[in-house]
Protein backbone atom coordinates (compact mmCIF):
# COMPACT_ATOMS: atom_id res chain seq x y z
CA UNK A 1 0.00 0.00 0.00
CA UNK A 2 1.34 3.46 -0.90
CA UNK A 3 2.05 6.08 1.78
CA UNK A 4 -0.75 8.31 0.46
CA UNK A 5 -3.24 5.47 0.75
CA UNK A 6 -2.08 4.62 4.29
CA UNK A 7 -2.44 8.27 5.31
CA UNK A 8 -5.92 8.52 3.76
CA UNK A 9 -7.07 5.36 5.52
CA UNK A 10 -5.70 6.58 8.86
CA UNK A 11 -7.36 9.99 8.48
CA UNK A 12 -10.72 8.50 7.47
CA UNK A 13 -10.69 6.35 10.61
CA UNK A 14 -9.57 9.36 12.67
CA UNK A 15 -12.42 11.52 11.30
CA UNK A 16 -14.90 8.73 12.16
CA UNK A 17 -13.58 8.55 15.72
CA UNK A 18 -13.84 12.35 16.03
CA UNK A 19 -17.47 12.49 14.86
CA UNK A 20 -18.67 13.61 18.33
CA UNK A 21 -16.88 16.93 17.76
CA UNK A 22 -18.24 19.85 15.71
CA UNK A 23 -17.28 19.60 12.03
CA UNK A 24 -14.96 22.60 12.15
CA UNK A 25 -12.92 21.19 15.05
CA UNK A 26 -12.80 17.79 13.40
CA UNK A 27 -11.60 19.16 10.07
CA UNK A 28 -8.93 21.24 11.76
CA UNK A 29 -7.55 18.25 13.69
CA UNK A 30 -7.61 15.98 10.63
CA UNK A 31 -5.83 18.65 8.55
CA UNK A 32 -3.10 19.02 11.15
CA UNK A 33 -2.56 15.27 11.52
CA UNK A 34 -2.49 15.03 7.71
CA UNK A 35 0.24 17.69 7.57
CA UNK A 36 2.16 15.81 10.28
CA UNK A 37 1.91 12.41 8.56
CA UNK A 38 2.76 13.81 5.12
CA UNK A 39 5.79 15.57 6.57
CA UNK A 40 6.98 12.36 8.25
CA UNK A 41 6.29 10.37 5.08
CA UNK A 42 8.55 12.85 3.26
CA UNK A 43 11.28 11.96 5.76
CA UNK A 44 10.62 8.25 5.18
CA UNK A 45 9.29 7.85 8.73
CA UNK A 46 5.57 7.25 8.16
CA UNK A 47 5.43 3.91 9.98
CA UNK A 48 7.19 5.37 13.05
CA UNK A 49 4.93 8.43 13.01
CA UNK A 50 1.77 6.30 12.89
CA UNK A 51 3.06 4.15 15.71
CA UNK A 52 3.85 7.24 17.80
CA UNK A 53 0.35 8.68 17.23
CA UNK A 54 -1.27 5.41 18.25
CA UNK A 55 -4.27 3.98 16.40
CA UNK A 56 -6.83 6.48 15.03
CA UNK A 57 -9.15 5.81 17.99
CA UNK A 58 -6.41 6.39 20.56
CA UNK A 59 -5.35 9.56 18.76
CA UNK A 60 -8.97 10.82 18.63
CA UNK A 61 -9.60 10.03 22.29
CA UNK A 62 -6.69 12.25 23.37
CA UNK A 63 -8.25 15.24 21.53
CA UNK A 64 -11.78 14.50 22.70
CA UNK A 65 -10.77 14.34 26.36
CA UNK A 66 -8.91 17.65 26.18
CA UNK A 67 -11.72 19.40 24.28
CA UNK A 68 -14.60 18.08 26.36
CA UNK A 69 -13.00 19.03 29.65
CA UNK A 70 -11.98 22.45 28.39
CA UNK A 71 -15.39 23.30 26.91
CA UNK A 72 -17.18 21.96 29.99
CA UNK A 73 -15.26 24.39 32.17
CA UNK A 74 -15.76 27.24 29.71
CA UNK A 75 -19.54 26.80 29.23
CA UNK A 76 -20.57 25.11 32.45
CA UNK A 77 -23.93 23.88 31.04
CA UNK A 78 -25.31 20.57 32.33
CA UNK A 79 -25.08 18.79 28.94
CA UNK A 80 -21.46 19.72 28.41
CA UNK A 81 -20.31 19.01 31.96
CA UNK A 82 -22.16 15.68 32.02
CA UNK A 83 -20.86 14.86 28.52
CA UNK A 84 -17.30 15.57 29.61
CA UNK A 85 -17.71 13.30 32.61
CA UNK A 86 -19.18 10.60 30.37
CA UNK A 87 -16.27 10.87 27.94
CA UNK A 88 -13.85 10.49 30.84
CA UNK A 89 -15.82 7.56 32.25
CA UNK A 90 -15.81 5.71 28.94
CA UNK A 91 -12.06 6.21 28.76
CA UNK A 92 -11.81 4.77 32.24
CA UNK A 93 -13.40 1.42 31.50
CA UNK A 94 -10.16 -0.16 32.63
CA UNK A 95 -10.49 1.49 36.03
CA UNK A 96 -14.10 0.35 36.41
CA UNK A 97 -13.22 -3.22 35.45
CA UNK A 98 -10.27 -3.13 37.86
CA UNK A 99 -12.48 -1.88 40.68
CA UNK A 100 -15.07 -4.57 39.97
CA UNK A 101 -12.71 -7.57 39.75
CA UNK A 102 -10.39 -6.64 42.61
CA UNK A 103 -13.52 -5.79 44.65
CA UNK A 104 -14.83 -9.33 44.18
CA UNK A 105 -11.59 -10.84 45.50
CA UNK A 106 -11.42 -8.45 48.47
CA UNK A 107 -14.98 -9.49 49.35
CA UNK A 108 -14.03 -13.17 49.04
CA UNK A 109 -11.04 -12.57 51.34
CA UNK A 110 -13.31 -10.85 53.88
CA UNK A 111 -15.84 -13.70 53.63
CA UNK A 112 -13.19 -16.30 54.53
CA UNK A 113 -12.00 -14.19 57.48
CA UNK A 114 -15.63 -14.17 58.67
CA UNK A 115 -15.98 -17.95 58.14
CA UNK A 116 -12.75 -18.56 60.11
CA UNK A 117 -13.95 -16.48 63.06
CA UNK A 118 -17.42 -17.97 62.96
CA UNK A 119 -15.90 -21.46 63.14
CA UNK A 120 -14.40 -20.51 66.51
CA UNK A 121 -17.73 -19.13 67.81
CA UNK A 122 -20.19 -21.70 66.44
CA UNK A 123 -18.23 -24.60 64.96
CA UNK A 124 -21.27 -26.79 64.30
CA UNK A 125 -22.77 -24.30 61.84
CA UNK A 126 -19.61 -23.75 59.74
CA UNK A 127 -17.98 -26.18 57.36
CA UNK A 128 -17.19 -27.57 53.97
CA UNK A 129 -20.00 -29.98 53.29
CA UNK A 130 -19.97 -32.60 50.60
CA UNK A 131 -23.12 -34.40 49.55
CA UNK A 132 -22.19 -37.50 47.53
CA UNK A 133 -25.88 -38.19 46.80
CA UNK A 134 -26.27 -34.86 45.01
CA UNK A 135 -22.61 -34.44 43.99
CA UNK A 136 -22.54 -30.96 45.54
CA UNK A 137 -20.22 -28.95 47.81
CA UNK A 138 -21.00 -26.07 50.14
CA UNK A 139 -18.46 -23.96 52.02
CA UNK A 140 -19.83 -21.45 54.52
CA UNK A 141 -22.15 -21.06 57.45
CA UNK A 142 -25.68 -22.42 57.87
CA UNK A 143 -27.93 -23.33 60.76
CA UNK A 144 -28.47 -26.97 59.67
CA UNK A 145 -26.39 -29.26 57.48
CA UNK A 146 -27.47 -28.99 53.81
CA UNK A 147 -29.02 -32.48 53.76
CA UNK A 148 -29.02 -35.69 55.84
CA UNK A 149 -26.49 -37.30 53.49
CA UNK A 150 -24.05 -34.34 53.62
CA UNK A 151 -20.68 -34.81 55.35
CA UNK A 152 -18.43 -32.06 56.73
CA UNK A 153 -14.92 -32.54 55.33
CA UNK A 154 -12.57 -30.10 57.04
CA UNK A 155 -13.29 -30.43 60.75
CA UNK A 156 -10.48 -28.74 62.72
CA UNK A 157 -8.72 -27.81 59.50
CA UNK A 158 -11.41 -25.28 58.69
CA UNK A 159 -9.75 -22.33 60.46
CA UNK A 160 -6.31 -22.71 58.80
CA UNK A 161 -7.91 -23.42 55.40
CA UNK A 162 -10.19 -20.36 55.71
CA UNK A 163 -7.21 -18.23 56.83
CA UNK A 164 -5.08 -19.46 53.93
CA UNK A 165 -7.88 -18.75 51.43
CA UNK A 166 -8.45 -15.29 52.96
CA UNK A 167 -4.74 -14.47 52.58
CA UNK A 168 -4.66 -15.91 49.06
CA UNK A 169 -7.67 -13.88 47.87
CA UNK A 170 -6.38 -10.75 49.61
CA UNK A 171 -2.96 -11.03 47.95
CA UNK A 172 -4.57 -11.79 44.58
CA UNK A 173 -6.93 -8.79 44.92
CA UNK A 174 -3.95 -6.54 45.71
CA UNK A 175 -2.02 -7.89 42.73
CA UNK A 176 -5.06 -7.35 40.51
CA UNK A 177 -5.48 -3.76 41.75
CA UNK A 178 -1.85 -2.97 40.97
CA UNK A 179 -2.11 -4.67 37.58
CA UNK A 180 -5.10 -2.51 36.60
CA UNK A 181 -3.39 0.63 37.92
CA UNK A 182 -0.38 -0.15 35.74
CA UNK A 183 -2.67 -0.73 32.76
CA UNK A 184 -4.35 2.62 33.45
CA UNK A 185 -1.00 4.41 33.44
CA UNK A 186 0.19 2.76 30.25
CA UNK A 187 -2.99 2.99 28.22
CA UNK A 188 -4.60 6.16 26.91
CA UNK A 189 -2.48 8.70 25.21
CA UNK A 190 0.77 7.71 23.62
CA UNK A 191 3.71 9.50 25.20
CA UNK A 192 2.18 9.05 28.64
CA UNK A 193 1.20 12.71 29.02
CA UNK B 1 9.07 1.03 42.25
CA UNK B 2 7.45 1.97 38.95
CA UNK B 3 9.59 5.02 38.05
CA UNK B 4 7.89 5.38 34.65
CA UNK B 5 4.49 5.98 36.27
CA UNK B 6 6.00 8.59 38.59
CA UNK B 7 7.77 10.29 35.67
CA UNK B 8 4.49 10.42 33.76
CA UNK B 9 2.89 12.34 36.66
CA UNK B 10 5.91 14.64 36.83
CA UNK B 11 5.70 15.46 33.13
CA UNK B 12 2.02 16.40 33.08
CA UNK B 13 2.41 20.03 34.10
CA UNK B 14 5.91 20.41 32.70
CA UNK B 15 4.90 19.68 29.08
CA UNK B 16 2.70 22.77 28.90
CA UNK B 17 5.48 24.97 30.26
CA UNK B 18 8.00 23.47 27.82
CA UNK B 19 5.74 24.18 24.81
CA UNK B 20 4.97 27.76 25.88
CA UNK B 21 8.68 28.42 26.53
CA UNK B 22 9.69 27.02 23.14
CA UNK B 23 7.13 29.28 21.45
CA UNK B 24 8.44 32.30 23.35
CA UNK B 25 11.42 32.90 21.09
CA UNK B 26 9.91 31.81 17.79
CA UNK B 27 6.66 30.57 16.25
CA UNK B 28 6.77 26.86 15.43
CA UNK B 29 4.67 24.07 13.96
CA UNK B 30 3.90 20.81 15.77
CA UNK B 31 6.74 19.19 13.83
CA UNK B 32 9.04 22.14 14.71
CA UNK B 33 8.26 21.66 18.40
CA UNK B 34 8.82 17.90 18.17
CA UNK B 35 12.15 18.48 16.42
CA UNK B 36 13.20 20.92 19.16
CA UNK B 37 12.23 18.35 21.79
CA UNK B 38 13.77 15.37 20.01
CA UNK B 39 17.03 15.71 21.91
CA UNK B 40 15.12 16.03 25.20
CA UNK B 41 13.21 12.78 25.63
CA UNK B 42 12.81 13.31 29.39
CA UNK B 43 10.22 16.05 28.72
CA UNK B 44 8.08 13.19 27.38
CA UNK B 45 6.24 15.01 24.57
CA UNK B 46 5.61 12.71 21.64
CA UNK B 47 3.83 12.87 18.27
CA UNK B 48 0.70 11.56 19.96
CA UNK B 49 0.60 13.95 22.90
CA UNK B 50 1.72 17.26 21.38
CA UNK B 51 -1.26 17.92 19.07
CA UNK B 52 -3.98 17.49 21.71
CA UNK B 53 -1.93 19.78 23.98
CA UNK B 54 -1.55 22.42 21.23
CA UNK B 55 -5.26 22.12 20.50
CA UNK B 56 -6.13 22.79 24.16
CA UNK B 57 -3.68 25.69 24.51
CA UNK B 58 -5.17 27.27 21.39
CA UNK B 59 -8.71 26.89 22.73
CA UNK B 60 -7.63 28.45 26.01
CA UNK B 61 -6.28 31.41 24.05
CA UNK B 62 -2.66 30.98 25.12
CA UNK B 63 -1.40 30.24 21.63
CA UNK B 64 -2.66 31.06 18.16
CA UNK B 65 -2.31 28.76 15.16
CA UNK B 66 -2.17 29.94 11.54
CA UNK B 67 -1.99 27.77 8.45
CA UNK B 68 0.98 28.68 6.29
CA UNK B 69 2.11 27.34 2.95
CA UNK B 70 5.85 27.59 2.26
CA UNK B 71 6.89 30.00 -0.48
CA UNK B 72 7.11 28.10 -3.72
CA UNK B 73 4.41 25.65 -2.67
CA UNK B 74 4.62 22.41 -0.75
CA UNK B 75 2.84 21.14 2.31
CA UNK B 76 0.94 23.62 4.46
CA UNK B 77 1.68 23.66 8.19
CA UNK B 78 -0.11 25.13 11.14
CA UNK B 79 2.31 27.50 12.84
CA UNK B 80 1.74 28.38 16.47
CA UNK B 81 2.71 31.58 18.26
CA UNK B 82 2.13 32.85 21.79
CA UNK B 83 -0.76 35.26 22.34
CA UNK B 84 -0.58 38.10 24.88
CA UNK B 85 -2.39 35.87 27.34
CA UNK B 86 0.07 33.05 26.66
CA UNK B 87 3.01 35.35 27.24
CA UNK B 88 1.62 36.47 30.57
CA UNK B 89 0.82 32.84 31.55
CA UNK B 90 4.38 31.85 30.64
CA UNK B 91 5.79 34.63 32.83
CA UNK B 92 3.79 33.42 35.86
CA UNK B 93 4.60 29.77 35.14
CA UNK B 94 8.31 30.53 34.78
CA UNK B 95 8.38 32.27 38.15
CA UNK B 96 6.47 29.40 39.78
CA UNK B 97 8.72 26.81 38.13
CA UNK B 98 11.92 28.57 39.19
CA UNK B 99 10.80 28.71 42.82
CA UNK B 100 9.68 25.08 42.74
CA UNK B 101 12.92 23.89 41.09
CA UNK B 102 15.16 25.80 43.52
CA UNK B 103 13.37 24.57 46.62
CA UNK B 104 13.19 20.99 45.41
CA UNK B 105 16.88 21.07 44.45
CA UNK B 106 17.74 22.22 47.99
CA UNK B 107 15.84 19.24 49.38
CA UNK B 108 16.83 16.58 46.85
CA UNK B 109 20.37 17.80 46.17
CA UNK B 110 20.13 19.57 42.82
CA UNK B 111 23.25 19.24 40.69
CA UNK B 112 24.92 16.36 42.50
Amino acid sequence: MSDDRKIDDYLKALARSLRVLPERDRDDIVAEIRAHLEHRAGEGKLADAMKALGGPETCARAFIEEIKIQSAFADGGPTKTFGALLALASARVTATAGLFFSGIFYILAAAFVFIGFYEMVAPETVGLWSDPAQGSFFFGTMDDPPSPTARELLGRWLVPVAAALAVLFFVFAQWLTKLFLRLMMRRGRPGAI
Amino acid sequence: MDVEAWKSQLRKGAAELAVLALLDDTARSGIGLLDALEARPEIGLSDGSIYPLLNRLEREGRIEGRWQTPRGGGRGQKIYALTGEGRSALKSMRAAWTGFRDELSEIVGGSR
